[in-house]
């Protein structure tokens, strides 16, 4: 027997796994061209040529047979040759992924340092939570986070290099950037579930019966883990799309910088190479969280499971949020009043001053007119991404068997890694990079959805409904769709910041927007270039991200304390908070 | 003598492998209260759905004022749905939190096709009146009124459809013993003056022997005496 999660599991893998076999298929421009170009710059782009290529790639064979061909020279352990350089493309696969995981890694001690550090007082002074300061290190976006340290490490304080993969002293800050939010979401995992657990009674009852402190401390702390492991689980899926912006900014030569260096150069068996790794690194991830799991709990609870007292997270005066928001917009309803277009050569990397509040950037344009119109289309992009997941969500709310399945799959792939394959298929914009994040960031909203359903569905009330003769549609709309759709569409509304870094991000990579559109990510991205000679075109989006990050955070968290908890869902929908946040580190790439 | 109003032959209802109800066959007249009294988990509950086809038999027969239920599609059951309508232990949780009071008592009305703007009002204010509240607790939601009260709620949605039995499922169970007099005794009026029929089931032998004209006692999903 197949359950219907196990069912829609496999059809979601193995769609994705198709999406990537017959991306030469789906890429609408013409690969013969891109190869033609690359291989002989002096041929001329002949018909005859073309269609030599074509037959030498198998394009002319039609989709079914391209994926039955990419299949079995896969399984045979042949991934092809680069379209551009016409190598072999297993090695630069295997070379790419080793720098990856030593990065991954070393990211990983960091984030494990830095869980320690946050979690340490709170097992000290028996409560308390990791505080906001860690809820912002996880809001911060790895691109974010990179470009920061780029700056004031590298390039103002000339402590470390920056660029390269020549020696230890190159895996600092690369370790540092991708491993301080994903350590900043596990200590706070931890550190918000610990109080709860410390008020249980055994702890009172080990401590009356003389048992050292050490010892109360390492019980806690296994006691915590093994519930938090799924979402462990989903920080090194994280990791993986972490890598690719991060190698980006540090000119690593890993698996992600590879995978979006093939991806922007349409040469698309080595995007298959190495999208197919970081799919697989992802999984691998994946299927370590269960087996520690199963590890941790032991036999005698493997299948019970063990669940977590509802978790005491960190809550935030609603001025804060309110503040954050206010900044932004008045920030950036300053910036729509003026030309975001406007080319002044004469006028080039400005320092702020009275004409240009924020400088100018590279071609004299204003950065607070791009920084406001840029907000109008990141955010405007992602309200239409979240309606259109509220929507999804409320659909598959009813269907919990085939959205847990999908869910997973969703859950497994990192934003960037999507976007990536959209790019490649559809080519970089602003649609693509939508469709990318909107494929990903309906699972919390649906999980959220399908527990309002089953509870909703469950209740008394529901029954007097049809004991008195309403029909399953009067029932569906009068009854069930309102208590579901308020509540989700609220969740959904808290999402739209971490969604709007999600799109930041593919546009950091050259994934979403394309120059000129005034875009949060590409302005970051462009002004990177002269950031020494112009720190404040750098620092404005840079600010205005972290800004964002900031409200994120600190309106989810208000929302949270102010709403009681209630009995049924109390449990669940803490988890799902977590979730939440950790979705939305994921999403910041 | 005539038809009982209401005749249940053998009924079994099974949730997977565990046998919830096995057998249980009842009748009860016009105007008579049956009581099924029973330990917590012997099936009366469950008995309660199947007979209101809330939850479909697994075999058996249930006949409703002469008609055979068990055979009728979930279509062909929802004309005769009003004429049997439940009461259901937790007074809060049987009325939607989201609704006042007064859509409550009137969405029967709606769904039945029944509601007019001329006289819905006047009807919903005299069946809050009926089960002695207050019409004005109409503008209310269920959290700003007391246990009792939600389930004199519970009971006029009830009689809003125009029934001719009403399975009570533990109706006081869960109301303070203060309270629960005042419901029994609603709850006889109301029987004395519109000769409904009451499937009563109640754990507590107390209420039972005041409130039942016979009394069935089951235990394990089976009858064992009356």
């Amino acid at each position: 027997m197949v359950s219907p999660a196990g069912l829609t599991r496999l059809v979601c893998l193995v769609a994705v796994l198709a999406t990537v076999g017959l991306l030469p298929w789906l890429s609408h421009r013409d690969p013969a061209l891109t190869v033609l170009r690359a291989r002989s710059a002096e041929q001329e782009p002949t018909e005859e040529a073309l269609s030599a290529i074509r037959q030498d790639l198998g394009l002319d064979a039609g989709p079914l047979s391209l994926l039955g061909n990419w299949a079995s020279d896969l399984l045979h352990g042949d991934f092809g040759t680069s379209w551009v350089s016409g190598t072999e493309v297993l090695p630069s696969v295997i070379a790419g992924l080793q720098v990856s995981l030593a990065l991954m890694g070393a990211a990983l001690g960091v984030a494990v340092v830095l869980a320690a550090v946050l979690v340490a007082p709170v097992l000290v002074r028996g409560r308390g939570s990791a505080g906001a300061f860690a809820a912002m290190l996880v809001a911060l976006p790895e691109f974010l986070l990179a470009t920061i340290a780029l700056l004031v490490c590298g390039v103002w304080l000339g402590w470390l290099p920056t660029a390269g993969w020549a020696g230890p002293e190159y895996l600092v800050l690369p370790a540092l950037a991708l491993g301080v939010p994903a350590g900043g979401l596990l200590g706070r995992l931890v550190a918000d579930a610990l109080p709860a657990v410390l008020d249980e009674r055994w702890v009172e009852l080990w401590r009356g019966a003389g048992v050292s402190r050490t010892r109360v401390s390492a019980a806690a702390l296994k006691r915590v883990l093994p519930p938090l492991v799924p979402q462990f689980g989903m920080v090194a899926v994280g990791l993986t799309g972490g890598a690719v912006a991060v190698e980006m900014v540090f000119a690593v030569p890993g698996i992600g910088r590879t995978a979006l260096g093939a991806a922007k150069s349409q040469d698309l068996p080595l995007l298959q190479g190495s999208v197919l790794a970081l799919l697989l690194l992802g999984l691998v991830a994946g299927a370590a969280a269960v087996g520690v799991r199963r590890r941790l709990l032991g036999p005698a609870l493997r299948d019970a499971g063990l669940t977590l007292p509802p978790a005491r997270p960190v809550r935030t005066h609603p001025a804060i949020p309110s503040a954050l928001f206010t900044l932004l917009a008045v920030t950036i309803g300053w910036g729509l009043l003026r030309d975001p277009y406007t080319v002044n050569t004469g006028a080039r990397l400005a320092a702020p001053a009275w004409a240009h509040p924020l400088g100018t950037d590279a071609l004299g344009r204003d950065v607070l007119a791009r920084l406001g119109h840029g907000a109008a289309s990141t955010v405007g992009t992602a309200a239409a991404i979240c309606v259109l997941s509220l929507l999804v969500a409320l659909a598959l709310g009813f269907l919990p068997g085939i959205a847990a399945g999908a869910a997973d799959i969703a859950n497994a792939l990192p934003p960037v890694i999507v976007g990536i394959l959209v790019a490649a298929a559809a080519g970089p914009g602003t649609g693509g990079a939508a469709l990318a994040v909107a494929l990903i960031s309906w699972p919390a909203l649906s999980a959220h959805a399908a527990a309002l359903v089953q509870e909703v569905r469950a209740s008394a009330f529901l029954t007097a409904q049809r004991a008195m003769g309403a029909t399953p549609f009067w029932i569906l709309t009068r009854h069930v769709l309102p208590s579901v759709a308020a509540p989700v569409a609220r969740h959904a509304l808290l999402r739209l910041p971490g969604i709007a870094l999600a799109l930041a991000s593919l546009g950091f990579l050259g994934l979403g927007a394309q120059p000129p559109t005034p875009e949060w990510g590409l302005l970051l991205d462009e002004s990177r270039a002269y950031v020494e000679r112009a720190p404040w075109a750098a620092l404005a989006p840079a600010v205005a991200l972290a800004l964002l990050a900031g409200l994120a955070v600190s309106g989810a968290a208000a929302v949270q304390g102010r709403r009681p908890t209630r009995r049924a869902i109390g449990a669940s929908s803490t988890r799902r908070g977590a979730r939440v946040v950790q979705k939305e580190t994921s999403v910041g790439v | 003598m005539t038809d009982p109003l209401l005749d249940v032959r053998d009924l079994v209802v099974r949730y997977g492998d565990v046998t919830a109800v096995d057998h249980v066959s009842l009748s009860l007249a016009e105007g008579e209260t049956l009581a099924l009294n029973g330990p917590s988990g012997c099936g009366k509950s469950s008995t309660a759905l199947a007979v209101l086809q809330l939850h479909r038999p697994h075999a058996g027969e249930v006949r409703f004022e002469g008609r055979e239920l068990t055979t009728l599609t979930e279509r062909e059951l929802r004309p005769l749905r009003p004429r049997m309508q439940p009461v259901f232990q937790d007074p809060y949780g049987s009325l939607s939190p989201r609704h006042r009071i007064r859509d409550a008592v009137a969405e029967p009305l709606k769904v039945q096709g029944r509601w007019t703007g001329a006289d819905g009002p006047a009807r919903v204010a005299e069946l809050l009146d009926r089960v002695g509240l207050d019409p004005s607790y109409g503008d209310r939601r269920p959290h700003e009124l007391s246990g009792g009260q939600c389930q004199r709620v519970g009971i006029a949605r009830a009689l809003a459809s125009e029934p001719r039995l009403l399975v009570l499922d533990e109706p006081v169970s869960a109301l303070d013993p203060s309270v629960r007099a005042g419901v029994l005794n609603l709850l006889a009026d109301l029987q004395d003056d519109l000769g409904l029929g009451y499937l009563f089931i109640c754990h507590d032998r107390a209420v039972v022997r005041h409130f039942a004209d016979r009394t069935i006692e089951m235990r394990e999903g089976r009858v064992t005496s009356g």
